[in-house]
């Protein structure tokens, strides 16, 4: 299975609606990572997370931020402390991510190219 | 006792101990503490820096997430660590979480922030992206705590070392030097210096410092004690010294004094008062000074003083000193200085030496048989009197020589005993011929002085020679029979014909030589023409010296003729002096002078040389003639040696019998033992020996028998008045028969007639020589002289 995700790469993924049609890798780790969620269309962003042991998940972080879930975990836990900044919303499965997407606008969500649709706009792409 | 402890060794030392440990212990404090400073902020900063990193994660995911709460909960966190006093974490431009300390003061939080230490914080994600930064301030008075801390841990530590290092060096100080040498004080403190006793060793001592100044105090006091023996000794030795020298002073015969340099009296003992006839007044007799003695010259006295400080050393005189009895003492004294402005004086009585040696000079000028004065002291006497006096007045006076006629005879015939009764009454008769004021004196052997002050003028003086001339003409009575002298006066005038002693006697001499000459029993007055006769004789001595070497002897020849022959047979060499000036001098007029000055040695063998010239000149042709030289007694044996004659007559081929050599009988009266000797020799040579002047000696026939005479010549005196007197004749008649049975030729000398001649001849006389003859002639006449005699005869 990582072996399909290996040969698409991995995109971000937004609601058409948006008016946002590209986002840098550093607007990606802010709305997933950071406490700054919002886009640059001034919409509030609404990060959601894959399932915690979606192969893809852990594949998102190890492109995007070079770390393991473990890691992305603990980083977590931390901030959950302080209880102010809370990680990304936690689909079930990674179809409710993606209908999640599909369903408000300001929902981002990550998938694999090779599941992408229409009714998804695609703002950023990880690849190898 | 607190400032003897004050000054203890152990004090001091811990003093200077503790002194120096505190300097260093302050350093090292000091130190300590900039270390400890230095090491602390180091270590704050390593702590911090340590707290940093183990917040960093934390505080990037705060920075990152800008989560104050996480960044309030880390510097929170912080807070509790004591080095920290503040903490302040910037995320994203703003100021995350902020601590600072509630109860630090502003200058605390100033001071702080300038050790403060900041961090830049990078994105969990994305190491190359600062997000943010913490600032921690470390606490400074961590810091200084902790100096503090440790610098009075370190002051305390070395307190204590010191403490126990004074402690320790004090206990040794006080066992190994201060006890011990405490002890030797205290020891030393009560020692007696009589009784020097050694000091122990400390324990443990031996071979160290101390020991060592045991054993040097100890040598010292044994060198003390030998000090102090020989010091007790010396002084019992200068006691007993003293109590002798003051024996010695007390006792002593001299005089000793100690005088001031004004002479006053110091100390005397009792020789000094005995000595000088002072009455003793008490032990000190402080008053006396030396100078008021009865000195006869005090100021030589005051001189010798002065002499003797200014020379400093001792000093000598003669002084004479004028005893209480009116007689006179003589002392030496002798002063030496003694140091202090004093002089020791000895006083030596020499009275005694004194007159000896007055007694001595009198005797060195007195005769000791007539009791008169010597030459020496007549001479003395003639020099004072010819002192002139500064004024014009000049005492003249009258010198007179006297001398008795054959008195050396006398003496030789009758003794030495009788000469010396000759002289005292000679001396004796003189005196009464004189006045109390005139001195006689005994000049020499029968000479007499006389210095006439009674009678200066010529008549006067010639009156005193003329009483002394007869007085001295009476008998002697010495031995019998009574023997009469004469005596011959010679005399001359001070000041008008000398001024100086030397010239008075030459004068006196002259005139008495004079006086001698004219007759036995005369007395002569000097005058010039004598000092002019003499001054010619010593010229003439003086040429007749070298009148050999100049060619000036002649010899003259005057023939002796043979009666029974009638003709010539020799002659007799006489000697002449064709003097440069004077012209031709007569034999009798430079003979004498020639024997006196010794010159007739080379005289005689110049005449034995011209003899043989002549005789070699006869023999050569073929004339046999001899002839005769006159020898004295002077010449034999040494002046005229045997062995030269035979050695010349040899050289000119002549023969010694040719040769005759003239004696007279004084010869045989001098040493007359050499003289025979003498006249063997030369007879024994072969040389004939003529008797000359027989008859008017004390011709003795035992001098004839004795000596190897071998022809005797008859004085001319008896020839002479042969004419007249029977008595002669008979005389010579005698001679020449004695003659002949001694077998002895005769000649007769001085024959002047016909008359003599025939007389002679009748006698039995064998040869003749005289005027009637020939007078002496030049050796070239004589062959014509030769070729009249036989007329003559």
């Amino acid at each position: 299975m990582p072996l399909a995700a290996d040969a698409d790469g991995i995109v971000v993924v937004v609601n058409p609606a948006i008016a946002v049609d590209a986002l840098s890798r550093n607007d990606v780790i802010n709305i997933f990572l950071g406490s700054v969620r919002r886009l640059p269309s001034g919409i509030q962003a609404l990060p959601v997370d894959l399932p915690q042991d979606h192969p893809v998940r852990a594949e998102f972080y190890r492109l995007l931020v070079g770390k393991s879930p473990a890691e992305i975990n603990s980083y977590w836990a931390r901030l959950l402390f302080s209880g102010k900044t809370r990680p990304p919303l936690q689909a079930q499965r990674a179809e409710d991510a993606v209908s999640l997407v599909q369903g408000s606008v300001g929902a981002i969500t990550y998938l694999e190219r090779s599941k992408l649709s229409s009714k998804l706009k695609v703002v950023f792409e990880l690849s190898q | 006792m607190q400032a003897f402890w004050r000054q203890s060794i152990l004090f001091r030392a811990a003093m200077q101990i503790i002194g120096i440990a505190m300097v260093v212990g302050f350093g090292f404090v000091f130190l300590t503490a900039s270390l400890t400073e230095q090491y602390t902020q180091q270590s704050v900063s390593q702590r911090i820096r340590e707290l940093m990193t183990t917040v960093e994660r934390t505080v990037q995911i705060a920075c990152f997430a800008r989560d104050q709460a996480l960044a309030q909960e880390v510097v929170t966190g912080l807070a509790t660590n004591s080095e920290v006093l503040g903490a302040t974490i910037v995320g994203g431009g703003e100021v995350l979480a902020e601590h600072r300390s509630a109860v630090a003061g502003e200058e605390r939080v100033r001071r702080a922030r300038a050790g403060r230490v900041s961090r830049p914080i990078v994105s969990p994600f994305d190491s190359s992206q600062i997000v943010g930064e913490i600032t921690i301030d470390p606490d400074p008075e961590i810091v200084r705590a902790r100096v503090r801390e440790n610098g009075g841990f370190v002051a305390l530590l070395l307190g204590l070392q010191l403490l126990v290092v004074v402690a320790a060096v004090a206990a040794v100080v006080l066992l190994l030097i201060v006890r011990p040498i405490k002890r030797m004080s205290d020891i030393l403190h009560v020692m007696d210096a009589r009784s020097i006793k050694p000091l122990a060793v400390p324990y443990g001592h031996d071979g160290t410092e101390i020991g060592r100044l045991v054993a040097d105090i100890n040598q010292l006091g044994q060198r003390l004690v030998a000090s102090l023996d020989e010091e007790r000794d010396l002084h019992v030795q200068c006691e007993i010294g003293e109590r002798k020298y003051r024996a010695i002073f007390e006792n002593a015969d001299s005089g000793i004094f100690v005088i001031d340099r004004g002479m006053a009296l110091q100390s005397c003992n009792n020789a000094f008062y005995r000595q000088l006839d002072l009455p003793r007044h008490g032990e000190r007799d402080e008053k006396l000074n030396l100078r008021d003695l009865r000195w006869r010259a005090p100021a030589a006295l005051g001189q010798l003083v002065n002499r003797c400080d200014v020379l400093n050393r001792p000093v000598s005189e003669d002084l004479e000193y004028l005893a209480s009895d009116r007689e006179s003492r003589w002392f030496s004294v002798t002063l030496t200085p003694v140091g202090n402005q004093l002089i020791q004086g000895l006083l030596t009585d020499i009275s005694r030496h004194k007159l000896a040696e007055l007694s001595a000079q009198q005797e060195a000028i007195t005769d000791a048989l007539t009791g008169l004065l010597n030459r020496a002291g007549f001479l003395q006497q003639l020099e004072q009197e010819t002192v002139l006096p500064a004024g014009d007045e000049v005492a003249g006076f009258a010198l007179l020589i006297v001398d008795l006629d054959g008195f050396r005879r006398v003496n030789e015939a009758m003794g030495l005993a009788s000469g010396d009764q000759i002289l005292s009454i000679t001396a004796a008769r003189l005196r009464s011929c004189l006045k109390s004021s005139d001195i006689i004196s005994r000049l020499g052997n029968d000479s007499f002085g006389i210095i006439l002050h009674s009678a200066a003028t010529e008549v006067a003086a010639n009156g005193v020679a003329m009483r002394i001339v007869s007085a001295l003409k009476g008998y002697f009575e010495v031995g019998s029979p009574p023997l009469q002298l004469g005596a011959s006066v010679g005399i001359t005038l001070f000041p008008n014909d000398g001024s100086d002693p030397e010239a008075l006697l030459r004068n006196a001499e002259l005139a008495l030589d004079h006086a001698r000459l004219i007759g036995p029993g005369r007395f002569c007055l000097f005058d010039v023409t004598m000092a002019k006769n003499a001054e010619h004789r010593r010229k003439l001595e003086n040429d007749l010296r070298f009148a050999v070497r100049r060619d000036e002897l002649k010899i003259g020849l005057q023939p002796i003729a043979d009666l029974s022959l009638r003709r010539m047979v020799g002659a007799e060499a006489l000697i002449r002096w064709d003097h440069p000036q004077a012209g031709l001098i007569a034999p009798d007029m430079f003979i004498p002078m020639a024997e006196e000055t010794g010159a007739i040695a080379t005289i005689g063998l110049w005449m034995v040389e011209a003899v043989c010239q002549q005789l070699a000149a006869w023999k050569k042709q073929g004339v046999d003639y001899y002839l005769s030289i006159n020898v004295s007694a002077r010449q034999i044996p040494d002046g005229m040696p045997p062995i030269t004659l035979i050695e010349t007559v040899n050289r000119y081929g002549v023969d010694p019998a040719k040769l005759a050599i003239e004696i007279t009988e004084s010869v045989f009266m001098g040493n007359s033992e050499a003289a025979q000797i003498w006249l063997d020799a030369v007879h024994e040579l072969g040389f004939r020996i003529y008797l000359d002047d027989f008859g008017t000696g004390f011709s003795s026939l035992s001098y004839i028998k004795r000596f190897p005479v071998d022809v005797l010549k008859i004085d001319k005196s008896f020839v002479r008045d042969m004419g007249e007197d029977n008595n002669d004749r008979a005389l010579v008649g005698a001679i020449i028969n004695m003659a002949g049975s001694l077998g002895l030729d005769v000649v007769a000398e001085g024959v002047e007639s016909r008359q003599q001649l025939e007389l002679l001849a009748r006698a039995g006389c064998q040869c003749v020589q005289g005027f009637y003859i020939s007078r002496p002639v030049a050796a070239d006449e004589i062959e014509g002289v030769a070729a009249r005699i036989p007329q003559l005869l």
